[in-house]
């Protein structure tokens, strides 16, 4: 490893919205990768397999773990949602002045929890939709 | 690293030159995620139910197939691309980093593989 200068890491700055939305956004979308695509494949998998297997993923599916994960992965779904267009935007070049900034960095994961909200609510008002 | 001169230490510690083209096919696969993630749950929304016959004789329509098929080679490869990044970043050891790389790589190929030999399947009629 070449002897590089290294950049001063998390404890040394004040934290702001924009370094959560900035965490969040590697958290939820590392997650999404090794926990979310496992999810994906298990489910094409099972669908391609047949009834017996698709019927065991949705015992695990359904299991109270398997809500938590699948409730997580939603969470992860909006939040690294919300905020890759947020960096669509800051990509661009705007949002960068420090209201825009602050305000976006808030609204992003808010955002994405109001939409976890409103999907599960939607699913759940939906009678033996699972 | 060398003892020698100021430029001497850095020479050859620069940039891959292979970051703008990683930084544009991840901003090129985002928008693809984007639009197929939310066909994807909108989909799954509108689905009178979740069964086994809804749900397999949906996706082996023309259209969900496709759409499906593209979804996992974009999720996939814009995982591949975060994944790398996250290793670059937490690996500092050049030989554990070839490897945990080479390792994602056989992870998402092989993933993808399945996913979409899956679809397939379903859609060619091969599935019981």
């Amino acid at each position: 490893m070449a002897n590089r200068p290294l950049s001063p890491h998390l404890q040394i700055w004040r934290w702001g919205p924009h370094m959560l939305v900035s965490i969040l956004h590697r958290v939820s979308g590392d997650g999404l990768a090794i926990v979310g695509l496992a999810v994906l494949v298990w489910w094409l998998g099972a669908l391609a397999s047949g009834p017996e297997a698709y019927n065991a993923f949705q015992t695990v599916a359904t299991s109270p773990f398997g809500y938590v994960v699948l409730v997580g992965l939603t969470w992860a779904f909006f939040t690294h949602m919300m905020s890759g267009l947020r960096h669509f935007v800051l990509d661009i070049g705007a949002g960068y002045e420090l209201n825009a900034n602050k305000i976006w960095s808030i609204a992003s994961p808010i955002l994405a929890i109001l939409l976890t909200a409103a999907f599960w609510g939607f699913m759940l008002s939906k009678q033996g939709v699972i | 690293m060398g003892s020698g001169t100021s430029l001497g230490k850095v020479r050859g510690l620069g940039s891959s030159h292979a970051g703008a083209h990683h930084w544009l096919l991840q901003r090129f696969t985002a928008i693809g995620n984007v639009v197929l993630t939310i066909w994807l749950v909108t989909s799954i929304m509108l689905l009178p139910d979740l069964g086994y016959a809804t749900v397999s004789g949906w996706i082996s329509q023309p259209v969900p197939a496709t759409a499906m098929i593209l979804l996992v080679i974009c999720t996939f490869w814009h995982a591949r691309l975060g994944l790398q990044v996250l290793i670059e970043d937490y690996v500092e050891n050049s030989g554990t980093k070839f490897g945990v790389i080479a390792a994602l790589n056989l992870a998402v190929i092989g993933g993808g593989a399945f996913a979409i030999f899956s679809v397939a399947r379903l859609a060619l009629g091969g599935a019981a």
